[in-house]
């Protein structure tokens, strides 16, 4: 295969922990070695300055305010690639919880007298707000996603997201199903590609890598009436019947852009 | 008539102890996260065998071919050099059922059919084999499939009794086993005690099917079952969970990847599941099975039809591990005595 020249890579933050960028310096020398095919234009988090253009932006959060939205355009403008880094930029997270409410009232609620001049946005993925070449889920990102992701872009190659439910990674490990535990999961309805890392190390999957494609989301409720597993998720949900809205809340704490669907694969 | 010994389980202790000095012995063991729940791992010492260990998610075939298996890697920094990755080293398999045993059987055949996969093969040759006599629990039906008294490919077969174990040979590689092992010569008794167990196991399985499997595979080759295939596909997440903990499912995909470096790098090849929406999707985009029904009556009808016309026998030994895993609860057999029930309607004389 032809090495390509060396690419100028960034990586930007907006709404987010920036956990993201964490996880990817947590590479330590699998980093240096993929980075040992690049030069760094911007990286506030381990360095000063910003040099555009880039051939890569890896961007990570939400984009929450017309100041946030402003240099997400500027970034695409300048780059040739741009990279949702995680699920605050690719479908959605928490952040994009206080859309449920009104942002107003949000605002004063955190923010006090501060809050006035604050020119805020629906909190939206950056996906939702420019065209994304790549992405990568998780929340932080999986890192062999990352890796695949960062190698398909040196190699000028399509990246194709896993379009399978957690559960076949589970059992690729030979992990208990968490159901077996009288646990409830979202693992069959979501995205694998993190290595079932919850669920290897005693959690259950919570969703942040999203809705698998033709999640069958009609089928939960009737999951959660086996016997066993309704009276655990009865304690859980405080009455609230275990009907299908109440499963899409769940889901919703991670993926609430579901209009977005993933469809630029990289390969479309 | 098969060569039988009564060996005590202090025998069996010790032949084990020597076996796990001299190579790989691997076995069911308790699940350190869950208790009550077990997994083929490797055997430290004897005593993490689980004798009367009921089932497992992964079935045993993951030691003749890994989840994820390394075929061989590559470099290209300079001219191209490929180095093939060995399947390891000899190993023992011990406490597999009857089903598992069964389920082995038939992936030799399905994997010896031109072309033949060399990789299953080889390590199916590194592999000595101690079955096991089992307990079954709510999902069995090995009853309705023949395999409950299976015994291929074993090279020795353990029936747990009172004073030990009856051994029964069935390989001279089974006698070399016993060789150094203290064991008498069974007696009728013995070999009767066997027997009652046998059929105390065999009363114990409940689940059935309401046919029989060649009449199976007409009512699937006569078709007209979709209504019962749209129906358990509402439910079906097409996870692929029944395919993954399946000991007969033998189809896999292959993939590579580069090395950080980008100059070299690895092709593997994983298990794959015929239920995953992606699993029959080809280049252009067209998927020969995009519809959940479609894939979950391909299921049925590999198991039942297809394989059972090539091979001659159902590719399901009746392990019920597709039932448990299944957090949709889609039991195998009532979904097949359903089609039974629906062909039965239908053509009512």
């Amino acid at each position: 295969m032809r090495r390509s020249e060396k690419k100028r890579i960034a990586f930007f933050d907006f709404a987010c922990c920036e956990g993201c960028q964490l996880a990817v310096l947590e590479l330590e020398e699998t980093l240096l070695d993929l980075l040992s095919h690049t030069d760094i234009a911007a990286w506030r988090e381990v360095m000063t300055g910003d040099e555009p253009p880039y051939d890569v932006a890896f961007c990570e959060g939400s984009i929450c305010t017309r100041a946030d939205e402003e240099r997400l355009l500027r970034v695409r403008r300048d780059a040739k690639i741009l990279v949702a880094l995680g699920t605050c930029a690719a479908i959605g997270c928490h952040n994009n919880l206080r859309n449920r409410i009104d942002t107003r009232e949000a605002l004063e609620k955190v923010y006090g007298k501060a809050a006035r001049g604050m020119d805020v946005t629906e909190a939206r993925p950056v996906s939702a707000v420019v065209d994304t070449d790549y992405r990568i889920l998780g929340c932080p990102v999986s890192l062999p996603e990352f890796i695949a992701v960062f190698k398909a872009i040196l190699t000028d190659q399509p990246y194709r997201l896993p379009n399978e439910p957690v559960c076949v990674e589970c059992k690729l490990t030979d992990t208990l199903c968490v159901y077996e535990k009288g646990r409830v999961c979202l693992g069959p309805l979501t995205r694998c590609g993190c290595g079932a890392i919850c669920t290897r190390f005693g959690d259950v999957c919570h969703g942040c890598r999203g809705l698998v494609d033709e999640a069958n989301l009609a089928a939960m409720p009737r999951v959660f009436s086996r016997e066993h597993l309704h009276a655990i998720m009865g304690a859980v949900a405080s009455g609230q019947p275990l009907d299908e809205e109440r499963i899409r809340q769940m889901i919703a704490l991670y993926n609430n852009y579901p209009e977005l669907k993933i469809e630029d694969r990289g390969d479309a | 008539m098969t060569a039988t010994h009564l060996i005590s389980e202090d025998a069996f202790a010790s032949l084990l102890d020597r076996l796990i000095q001299d190579m790989p012995v691997m076995g069911p063991v308790e699940r350190r996260d869950q208790p009550g729940f077990y997994r083929f791992d490797r055997l430290e010492k004897t005593a993490d065998l689980q004798v009367a260990y009921t089932t497992t998610t992964i079935p045993p075939k993951k030691f003749f071919f890994p989840p994820v298996d390394e075929m061989f890697t590559f470099d290209q920094s300079g001219p191209l050099h490929i180095e093939e990755q060995a399947e390891g080293s000899p190993f023992v398999l011990v406490g597999v059922h009857p089903c598992d045993l069964a389920a082995i059987e038939a992936l030799d055949a399905a994997y010896a059919f031109p072309p033949a996969d060399m990789r299953w093969i080889r390590r199916r040759k590194q592999a000595v084999i101690i079955g096991m006599e089992c307990r079954p629990d709510d999902y069995c039906f090995c009853t309705s499939l023949g395999t409950a008294d299976a015994r291929a490919p074993a090279d020795l077969f353990l029936t747990p009794l009172d004073e030990g174990y009856l051994a029964e040979v069935h390989s001279p590689m089974g006698s070399v086993l016993l060789s150094d092992t203290a064991a008498r010569q069974a007696t009728k008794n013995d070999r009767k005690a066997a027997e009652q167990v046998l059929q105390r196991k065999i009363e114990a399985v409940t689940a059935r099917l309401t046919t029989s499997v060649s009449q199976l595979a007409d009512i699937l080759e006569y078709g007209g079952l979709t209504a019962v295939w749209r129906e358990t596909a509402e439910r079906c997440y097409s996870c692929g969970s029944c395919n993954i903990t399946c000991p007969t499912c033998f189809c896999f995909s292959i993939e590579d990847t580069l090395d950080a470096d980008l100059s070299g790098g690895q092709r593997q090849r994983s298990w794959d599941a015929c239920q995953l929406l992606d699993f029959a999707r080809v280049a252009g985009g067209h998927n020969f099975r995009g519809d959940r029904w479609q894939r979950v009556r391909h299921r049925w009808h590999r198991k039942f039809l297809y394989l059972y016309r090539r091979f001659g026998r159902p590719y399901c030994t009746g392990c019920g591990r597709c039932s448990r895993a299944c957090t949709a609860d889609i039991n195998i057999v009532d979904i097949t005595n359903r089609l039974v029930a629906h062909f039965q309607q239908e053509h009512k004389p």
